[in-house]
């Protein structure tokens, strides 16, 4: 039937006309220039959760974003626009973070992401400095009256049946020559009940989730970490390979706030630190004297203005995860190398 | 049970009916009487739980953990995320206006004085349109709210209603396509829909989210949301194709050929005379069809969305409020149900309508 | 060449062909700009990755595994993992799914009310919500110490249900299973060739008798040495030894997807039971047939004739709902190659690997399904659901 066909050519030319137009070459996101894209844009993409990852990524009751992660996203963008209000925190899943980063939904995953050599390698994906050392931790209660691992001796430990944090613990204790009994649990609820029920002495996990749990403890300080840490996960911020003053920019982003840290600048005194610089660093890292800016592209107040607004390492630390938070984690290898941490700042110069 | 009667009973009094209907042999006696505990304990288990021994306040929290019920209290503090996910605090008014002007549409769609096309796309065309002029904002002195900020009841409202309304359009093409008299264009249509219906949502939900980036051209990508919301469509427009054709088979072909004889053209006999015949022959699958897209909306929190499944995980992922997972869960499972149970309920009212109409 | 355009079937061709060109020219684009983006992301395409090995662990395996195992190895893991899934669910949403159906249609309102309330109850929220509210379930059932005893032999745990097994080699099982589909299929081969003959049917005796017969002694000889033969869960310390173990994520998406399913087929029961004729019942009871018999004989089989179509859609559709299993850690196929793209990178290939897996497991579910229907059809009795 002609007219059958006819009410089909709409469709066959569209198609037509849409095959063409993948022959120009696909204007992909990513390969070139990704701060000249965010700025033409006027907005940064940066990595969220669909749900929650406490204390990295939550909402608060008020419907914004907070945590640990969100707040170097908000840096991020401040160093930028001067402001987080461009900031748009794109909820993804665990699983979709680097397809995501890939097809340009997001300019920068911050978002707990382990640095890996595969993902380094493979995936087509550049990593930052390490921003955060996550340590497998133990917890165990206070009565115990001390937080060395000798303290242990003899005693129980409850871990996540599988999973690299029981190796960790079976290697520690066997190296350290503690005799202790293991018992795995499938779930880790299951695990974090055994523990509070009085079952074993003390839980073995990642530190974050460990202070999450300690949190639902029903007297969280009746709960302390061992001070040694069995092992550390860097996690990094990840973008794409082939841009590097977008992955400097991330690395100075972070470095800014350590070396605020390290000079005792903080979102309350940074205005008086500008007018009355100690040495030639704050000069510098606060924009009084020129350099900072422009080697990466962008204004000389960039630092100034994630000190101002989004703060230094400790606050960031102290208001998403340390004493200004729920979950009183002590910042332990998070701090700066000058505190006892892994942290240690690049130079300015 | 297995018993039948074989006359059509005379008609009895309410007591005949239900001492036939539950104690007519001493086995029957027996199954009523442990039904009846049977609800009773599950109806007094539930109020107990939900009402009797259960905290309502956000103040009251410390006491849930005495309490043998549920801890509302998580709801009352966090219910703003599950509705609303990360729409900014004081435009909740809009996403409010925006959920009932959408359910409003759903419901006036189901009146039968809507029912002609005109009417219905007029209706949806506006409803969607006011929908999204309320969450989007950028017009009548309305900030803009890129679609990232949107979530909870109010995304998973805004996919469903954007799935019907790409969807249904392309199902009614690939309905008639498939019903082609060229070979040709009958087998691609027929392939496209049975490879789309063989995947799992899942699939073709991730596929769309993360590989079309690959697949399609810079300038044609768009966000996220909106490739997810078209793989969809695609997937519903599949479903929904075969049950418009089986709507169309159904129909006697003398019909068409009448419209022959009056000298109609192609498009007056199928948009006068085969579509509302089929549409009226199959509306039990196609009502049963968005019942099922509903529901399956859920999905999308997989691929990453902060629908309202993943803003109930959000409601009670902070340390405060982890332990109370349940009330969450319960919570949205009763918005869902409500929603799911009264569509399906029309689709049942609509069958037996339609079923007393045809004789 | 005026009359060549004016010719209905000349034009019909040129058009048709038309089409097609354009849809094999879109193809060939969207290859073109993979092609062109992959280049511009510099990343390595191609199936080699399958040979590498894996170096990540998941949750549930129904094969032996350890984490140097090979790409291809773990894919196939997830295929079996989503197949045992596919087939436990399936399974027990038909047992449910008849009950159902039969409660629906009893005389007694208040006990067809429990069905009723069921399948409202759990065809009106998202399976999702219901595998997640399963799975708190399970994961909270006692500890091992207090798991809940069946008779001693199973054992309900918040870490798994624990099962006595045979210890036998697989290969034995396989055996078995092979010569009892085969058994099967010979059956109605030979009792067409033989025409219902009498010593058809004491073949047919001879074979049932035989085959448990045979299935012993394969047993006996693939038994694994020094083992006893039955191997019994038992708790040893704080969890169990031996038996076999299914886990808590397996067994809260079975339940689940029974229940989810078993609300769905029982509507489909419903439908087919009610659609028997009546004279066909009338016919049982005229000819003296107790009612269990009407059932079994009369009621239930032209019930599974009729809904046998929409049970093959419920059952595809089942087959699918199985993707949900990344929702509580399960490591279904889908969540092997969500994995699998988060690690290697290789969303493409991975995501053709995925879908190709469906089609061909979908595929032959409807393939069975339909074979069936055709060997047991009666034509022109068909009911929709």
């Amino acid at each position: 039937m002609i007219r059958n066909s006819i009410r089909l050519i709409p469709t066959a030319l569209t198609s037509c006309l849409l095959g063409l137009s993948f022959a120009s070459t696909a204007a992909f996101a990513g390969n070139g220039d990704t701060l000249k894209a965010v700025q033409d844009r006027g907005s940064l993409l940066c990595s969220g959760h669909n749900g929650s990852f406490p204390p990295f990524v939550q909402v608060t009751d008020d419907n914004k974003w907070s945590g640990y992660d969100i707040d170097y996203c908000r840096a991020m963008a401040v160093a930028i626009f001067g402001t987080d209000e461009k900031l748009k925190v794109v909820p993804i899943s665990w699983a979709q973070r680097f397809p995501s980063l890939q097809s340009g939904d997001v300019d920068i995953i911050i978002k707990a992401t382990g640095w890996t050599m595969g993902r380094d390698t493979e995936l087509g994906i550049q990593f930052s400095r390490p921003y955060f050392v996550g340590a497998t931790q133990i917890m165990m209660p206070k009565e115990l009256g001390s937080t060395a691992a000798e303290t242990l001796e003899g005693g129980s430990l409850c871990a996540n049946a599988g999973t690299s944090t029981e190796r960790l613990a079976a290697n520690f204790f066997k190296s350290a020559g503690i005799e202790i009994e293991m018992i795995t649990f499938e779930k880790s609820e299951e695990t974090r009940e055994a523990y509070f029920a009085g079952r074993c002495d003390s839980l073995v996990g990642w530190g974050p989730n460990l202070a999450v749990t300690r949190q639902s403890a029903e007297n969280p300080d009746d709960h302390v970490m061992m001070d040694t840490a069995l092992a550390l996960e860097p996690e990094s911020a990840a973008m794409r390979q082939g841009d590097d003053n977008w992955v400097d920019i991330a690395n100075w982003m972070f470095a800014a706030t350590w070396i605020a840290e390290a000079n005792g600048i903080t979102s309350a005194n940074v205005d008086e630190m500008k007018a009355n610089p100690a040495d030639s660093t704050v000069e510098k890292l606060l924009g009084v004297s020129p350099g900072i800016g422009e080697r990466l592209g962008l204004s000389d107040d960039w630092a100034y203005n994630v000190i101002k607004q989004v703060g230094n390492s400790a606050e960031i630390f102290d208001r998403n995860i340390g004493d200004g938070s729920v979950y009183k984690l002590e910042r332990g290898l998070n701090a700066l190398w000058s505190d006892g941490g892994v942290i240690v700042p690049m130079i300015l110069d | 049970m297995s018993a039948t009667s074989i006359q059509a009973p005379p008609p009895k009094g309410f007591f005949t009916r239900l001492r036939e209907s539950l104690f007519s042999t001493p086995v029957d006696c027996v199954v009523t009487l442990l039904c009846a505990i049977f609800f009773a304990t599950i109806i007094y288990k539930i109020v107990d739980w939900a009402f009797l021994s259960s905290i309502w306040t956000a103040e009251d929290e410390p006491l849930c953990r005495d309490a043998s019920g549920a801890c509302w209290s998580v709801i009352d503090a966090r219910h703003r995320i599950i509705f609303f996910g990360l729409f900014p605090f004081e435009e909740h008014w809009r996403s409010t206006l925006a959920c009932i002007v959408m359910i409003a549409t759903i419901v006036l769609s189901c009146v039968p004085w809507f029912w002609s096309a005109i009417k219905l796309s007029a209706l949806w065309v506006l409803g969607f349109g006011v929908f999204y002029i309320l969450m989007h904002g950028g017009v009548f002195g309305l900030s803009v709210i890129t679609p990232e900020r949107w979530g909870g009841l109010a995304l998973t409202i805004f996919i469903f209603a954007a799935v019907s309304i790409f969807g249904m359009p392309l199902s009614i093409l690939l309905a008639l396509g498939r019903r082609s008299e060229l070979p040709v264009i009958a087998k691609l249509f027929g392939l496209f829909i049975d490879f789309f219906r063989s995947l799992p949502l899942l699939t073709i939900l991730f596929t769309a989210a993360i590989i079309t980036p690959f697949i399609l051209p810079g300038w044609l990508q768009g966000d996220k949301l909106y490739r997810v919301i078209a793989g969809f469509a695609i997937f519903f427009a599949c479903y929904q194709a075969e049950n418009i054709r089986a709507g169309l088979q159904a129909i006697p072909s003398g019909q068409d050929e009448a419209g022959l004889t009056l000298g109609l053209n192609y498009w007056q006999r199928i948009t006068r005379i085969q579509l509302p015949q089929a549409f009226r022959n199959s509306l039990p699958a196609i009502v049963n069809q968005f019942v099922i897209t509903f529901k399956e909306t859920s999905i999308v929190t997989i691929v990453g969305f902060f629908e309202i499944l993943a803003s109930g995980a959000a409601a009670y992922g902070t340390g405060k409020w982890t332990v109370h997972y349940i009330e969450v869960y319960v919570f949205i499972g009763v918005i869902y149900f409500l929603f799911v149970f009264s569509l399906s309920r029309y689709g049942a009212y609509l069958e037996k309508k339609l079923r007393v109409g045809h004789g | 060449m005026g009359s060549f355009l004016r010719n209905r079937k000349f034009r019909e061709i040129v058009f048709q062909a038309f089409v097609l060109s354009a849809v094999a020219a879109l193809l060939v684009a969207m290859v073109m700009s993979t092609r062109a983006s992959l280049e511009a992301q510099s990343l390595t395409t191609g199936f080699g990755f399958l040979e590498r090995s894996t170096g990540w662990d998941f949750s549930f395996s129904v094969l032996p595994y350890s984490i140097s195992d090979t790409y291809k190895k773990t894919m196939l893991i997830g295929i079996l993992n989503t197949l045992l899934l596919g087939f436990l669910g399936i399974f027990l949403a038909t047992l449910v799914g008849i009950l159902v159906g039969l409660v629906r249609t009893s005389k007694n309102t208040l006990f067809a009310m429990l069905g009723t309330v069921y399948v409202e109850t759990f065809r009106n929220v998202p399976l999702i919500l219901q595998a997640l509210f399963w799975y708190s379930v399970v994961a909270h059932l006692p500890k091992p110490r207090a798991a809940i005893s069946l008779a001693d032999t199973v054992f309900l745990s918040g870490r798994g249900v624990y099962f006595p097994v045979l210890n036998i080699a697989i290969w034995s099982v396989a055996i078995m299973l092979i010569l009892f589909i085969a058994w099967l299929f010979f059956l109605p081969w030979l009792r067409n060739k033989m025409n219902y003959s009498a010593s058809f049917y004491a073949i047919k005796k001879v074979g049932w008798v035989l085959l448990p017969i045979i299935f012993i002694a394969i047993g006996y000889f693939a038994r694994i040495p020094e083992t006893p033969l039955v191997d019994m869960p038992a708790l040893k310390g704080l969890n169990f030894r031996g038996g076999m173990r299914m886990p808590p994520e397996l067994s809260a998406l079975v339940i689940a997807i029974a229940l989810y399913g078993g609300a769905y087929i029982g509507e489909v029961v419903r439908a087919g039971l009610m659609s028997v004729p009546k004279g066909q019942i009338e016919a049982g009871f005229v000819n003296g047939l107790k009612s269990r018999h009407i059932f079994t004989r009369i009621r239930l089989p032209l019930a599974i004739r009729a809904v046998l179509p929409s049970l093959t859609n419920q059952y595809v559709q089942l087959m699918k709902a199985t993707t949900i299993g990344l929702v509580v850690g399960f490591s279904d196929f889908f969540m092997i190659i969500s994995t699998s793209i988060n690690q290697s990178g290789q969303t493409l290939e991975l995501l053709a690997i995925l879908m190709g897996g469906f089609l061909l497991i979908n595929l032959s579910v409807a393939f069975v399904m339909n074979s069936i229907n055709n060997k047991i059809a009666i034509k022109g009795y068909e009911v929709k659901s």
